[in-house]
């Protein structure tokens, strides 16, 4: 079919809307990038924009040379892979049985587990409660108290739904248990939702600071998504007007930017590859279930 | 914001929990102040006694303390207490700071670490869970905490801080203490106390480029002395027609502290300080709302000839401190807000942009309106809360004892220096009352380029435990610049009087919220439209002020005066 003239234009226009849309979109990051790799005194005359002056890796060597930072990241690798995982399991594991119809209880479980989507305990209850059950300062404040979400065990739940009930009938003919058809038949059809899972539960990880900043009061166990909220927004959110005099000194602006794109660039690397999922876990989930 | 969001959401949860939990607490709450109110009655008494049961009394006490005498304790202790940690001097535990108090004083600190960003948020989040430090240091504002009867009483307990009471008497703090007292007329922190208001650190000012005003025909050193709003003005136009024309001010802090710089001048409270906008008149002893008082009229007048003539963008109002920044860094504007940490930075930037020796900075003494006032008069500081749970945990005697173990680190000159410049003869040096850092440390605008920072590498000049003290310690840590302009500031400007308290019961303060909030949001933005020129002083000002009555401002001025007079 011939486009018509209209059409065409149409198109013009729409690729060039878009591409001004993507620069925008890009523009702060690769500022950022460009930041990072500049002399303050570049950044500070406001010579820097699109690309790095006075081109140094001086910042990038200064961060990984200081202790804290790689100790704040080997924290945060952690709590995203540990954290990733049992979320994963727990998340599995109770949207399997949500969605099976024949398990009569699950009118009473599934309000259960929807209710905690819109009604929570509130910050300090839930202070109290983890503070009481001994998990505060300890890895597992991270870990536990937010693993599994609400709405992803909805989601999975759909999707589950969703597979042939015939491939779990043979497989229990052949003498399959519950558990084995559901590690060994369920979970192998269900790698596009789980790796959909991964991923927001492994950037959710990544990104978080305010779990940390509630539940941790040694540095030790900080990881860098709490560092770089204090070393941005250190200097903004105090009271000006009563600071101390040594209160107001700021953190070099090229060690904020490095220090971004050092917490950004796994999550930008991995991104592109399982981006396909990220789309496609969405739709599987929610349009058929 | 969306963090203070959440926090304020969840904690209206957790009040109605904390009304449910708290009845029983209360009372015992009422219990412990009695009896502090007791001991206060009974160490009244003994005050009144010889040294000699003093001296007995201090006989059978673990630890050693008092006016000028260090603190010591006979068994190793540790308290607990909050921390706000400075991105610039990341906490460390072997900074020599914690072995020098706890070589001293036997005393060591149980911390928890909270990013300075964010320490009010979880400091609040803590006190409310019942997890507070006993130690809650760098509180500015611990009106949230006094109702709940999670903090103590402070002022209850300080006949037991020997070096708190002395500086107390000597520098005649009793009316500045008064300004912090609750509506139980107590008061619940103990704050940092200065000998003058220049040394809280609050003293904002604009810092010009001398160098261009010079070649312009400005000599601010000799016009500063006497000068008003109008010769300010006039200079700047003489500097903006030598530049060629254009902006020569773009102000940072959103406008916020030249506001405030400003309307203090006319006596009208604005920007920063806006408050409630009530002033008080001494002539007749009442007070008045100051927003839409003449001295307003002609305070935002004044501001929008700046923003009029093109020597101010209107920017300053809107935009990002790093921008206002910039601008000065390149050169682009000629002056810029500033206080007495900012200086140095300002130097340290343009040295890396416009180059070592091509520019002179100068900060100048405010220009004049109604009165020959410097802008700061307040004397305290942030200050320490103390935990209830601390009374509770420790006992009577323990309390003493940490609270003397306070008095000692935060109020002693002793611990003055130590939290300030160290351990004598390692990181510094003093001779003849002239402290000397040694060359190899630096400190904000001292020593500049030395290999190590006094606070970074040693834990020294830490914000968590400075506050307060004689003019002669505030001076000694500025570096000579800083030293002239205070020097400038305290010959040609008196000290505004302290205005009287006026203290307002809970329900009082409830009902002015809800008068305060709108009305003063309502005032602040007519403020930048006078100012900007979006409304005209002169046209607009009969619906401003019907506005202001409209949004209750007759009312609250009511309120206040029957209460100051009733307190009278």
């Amino acid at each position: 079919m011939k486009e018509s003239r209209g059409y065409k234009i149409f198109k013009v226009f729409n690729t060039i809307l878009m591409i001004i849309v993507v620069l925008l979109t890009l523009y702060p990051f690769l500022y950022l990038v460009a930041q990072s790799f500049s002399s303050e005194a570049a950044i500070y005359s406001g010579k820097v924009t699109f690309f790095p002056v006075d081109f140094n890796i001086d910042t990038y060597k200064s961060i990984i040379r200081q202790g804290d930072f790689i100790g704040y990241y080997k924290n945060t690798i952690l709590y995203a892979i540990s954290g990733t995982i049992i979320s994963l399991f727990g998340t599995a594991i109770l949207a399997y049985p949500l969605s099976k119809p024949y398990l009569r209880l699950n009118k009473f479980f599934t309000p259960f587990v929807i209710f905690t989507m819109y009604f929570g305990g509130g910050l300090i209850p839930n202070f109290v409660l983890v503070n009481a059950l001994g998990l505060r300062n300890t890895i597992w404040a991270m870990l536990i108290p937010g693993a599994i979400s609400t709405y992803f065990v909805l989601l999975m739940k759909a999707f589950f739904a969703n597979l042939p009930q015939e491939l779990e009938e043979a497989a229990a003919i052949d003498g399959m248990g519950t558990f084995g058809i559901f590690t060994k038949i369920v979970l192998p059809l269900s790698k596009p939702i789980m790796s959909t899972m991964v991923l927001f539960y492994a950037s959710g990880l990544w990104g978080n600071w305010f779990t940390p900043f509630i539940y941790f009061d040694k540095k030790e166990l900080w990881p860098v998504a709490l560092y770089l909220r204090q070393i941005i927004y250190g200097a903004q959110s105090t009271n000006e007007l009563s600071a101390g005099f040594e209160e107001t000194a700021g953190i070099a602006a090229s060690v904020k930017s490095a220090s971004m794109v050092l917490m950004a660039l796994p999550i930008i690397c991995v991104y592109p590859f399982i981006q396909k999922y990220f789309v496609q876990g969405m739709m599987l989930g929610s349009v058929k279930g | 914001m969306k963090l203070k969001k959440v926090i304020s959401t969840l904690l209206l949860a957790a009040m109605v929990l904390g009304i449910v939990a708290c009845g029983k607490k209360g009372d015992d709450k009422g219990a412990n102040t009695n009896n502090a109110e007791k001991q206060t009655e009974t160490n009244d008494n003994k005050e009144a006694n010889t040294e000699d049961s003093d001296a007995k009394e201090e006989e059978k006490l673990d630890y050693t303390f008092g006016l000028n005498t260090t603190f010591h304790s006979d068994e190793p202790i540790t308290y607990s207490m909050m921390y706000s940690d400075h991105e610039v001097y990341p906490y460390k535990e072997d900074w020599r700071l914690w072995s020098a108090i706890t070589e001293r004083s036997n005393v060591s600190f149980d911390l928890n670490l909270i990013a300075r960003a964010d320490y009010d948020d979880k400091k609040s989040l803590l006190i409310n869970a019942g997890e507070a430090s006993y130690i809650i240091p760098k509180t500015y504002d611990e009106s949230a905490f006094v109702t709940g009867g999670a903090v103590l009483p402070v002022s209850d307990w300080v006949q037991y801080m020997p070096n708190y009471m002395n500086f107390v008497e000597t520098y005649h703090m009793e009316d500045d203490l008064k300004t912090i007292v609750k509506s139980d007329g107590k008061y619940y922190k103990l704050p940092g106390m200065w000998e003058a208001p220049a040394g809280t650190g609050s003293e904002y000012t604009l810092v010009v480029r001398k160098d261009i005003f010079d070649a312009a025909g400005v000599d601010v050193t000799a016009l500063e002395k006497d000068w008003n709003w109008d010769d300010f003005y006039n200079a700047l136009l003489k500097v903006q027609q030598y530049v060629g024309g254009g902006v020569i001010w773009s102000d940072r802090w959103k406008g916020d502290a030249l506001l405030n710089i400003v309307g203090q001048t006319y006596d009208i409270p604005a920007g920063w300080a806006a408050g409630d906008g009530m002033q008080y008149d001494p002539a007749s002893d009442s007070w008045y709302f100051a927003e839409t008082s003449e001295d307003y009229k002609a305070f935002v007048t004044l501001m929008s000839k700046f923003i009029k003539s093109g020597i101010m963008d209107s920017e300053t109002f809107t935009q990002e401190d790093t921008v206002a920044e910039n601008k000065f860094y390149t050169g682009e504007t000629l002056l810029l807000g500033s206080n007495r940490s900012m200086l140095q930075t300002y130097k340290d930037k343009m040295n890396e942009t416009l180059g070592e020796g091509k520019y002179e900075l100068y900060s100048i003494v405010i220009p004049k309106a109604k009165n020959n006032y410097q802008i700061a008069n307040s004397r305290l500081e942030n200050g320490i809360m103390i935990a209830s749970k601390a009374l509770d945990e420790l006992g009577e005697d323990g309390l003493i004892k940490m609270l003397r173990f306070i008095d000692w680190l935060w109020y002693s000159d002793e611990g003055k220096d130590l939290v300030r410049w160290g351990v004598e003869g390692e990181t510094y040096t003093k001779e003849n009352g002239v402290y000397k850092l040694n060359p190899e440390i630096t400190y904000v605008g001292l020593n500049p380029g030395a290999p190590k920072a006094l606070n970074v590498d040693y834990g020294f000049g830490n914000g968590v435990f400075m506050y307060g003290g004689t003019q002669e310690h505030a001076a000694s840590m500025l570096s000579d610049d800083l030293k002239e302009f205070f020097e400038r500031l305290n010959s040609y400007r008196d000290i505004k009087p302290l205005n009287p308290t006026v203290v307002f019961d809970e329900d009082q303060q409830e009902e002015m919220n809800l008068i305060k909030t709108p009305l003063i949001d309502y005032v602040k933005s007519a403020t930048l439209k006078f100012i900007t020129g979006q409304a005209d002083i002169e046209k607009d000002w009969d619906k401003y002020v019907a506005n202001c009555e409209a949004n209750n401002s007759q009312r609250y001025v009511d309120m206040y005066n029957e209460t100051y007079n009733s307190q009278k």
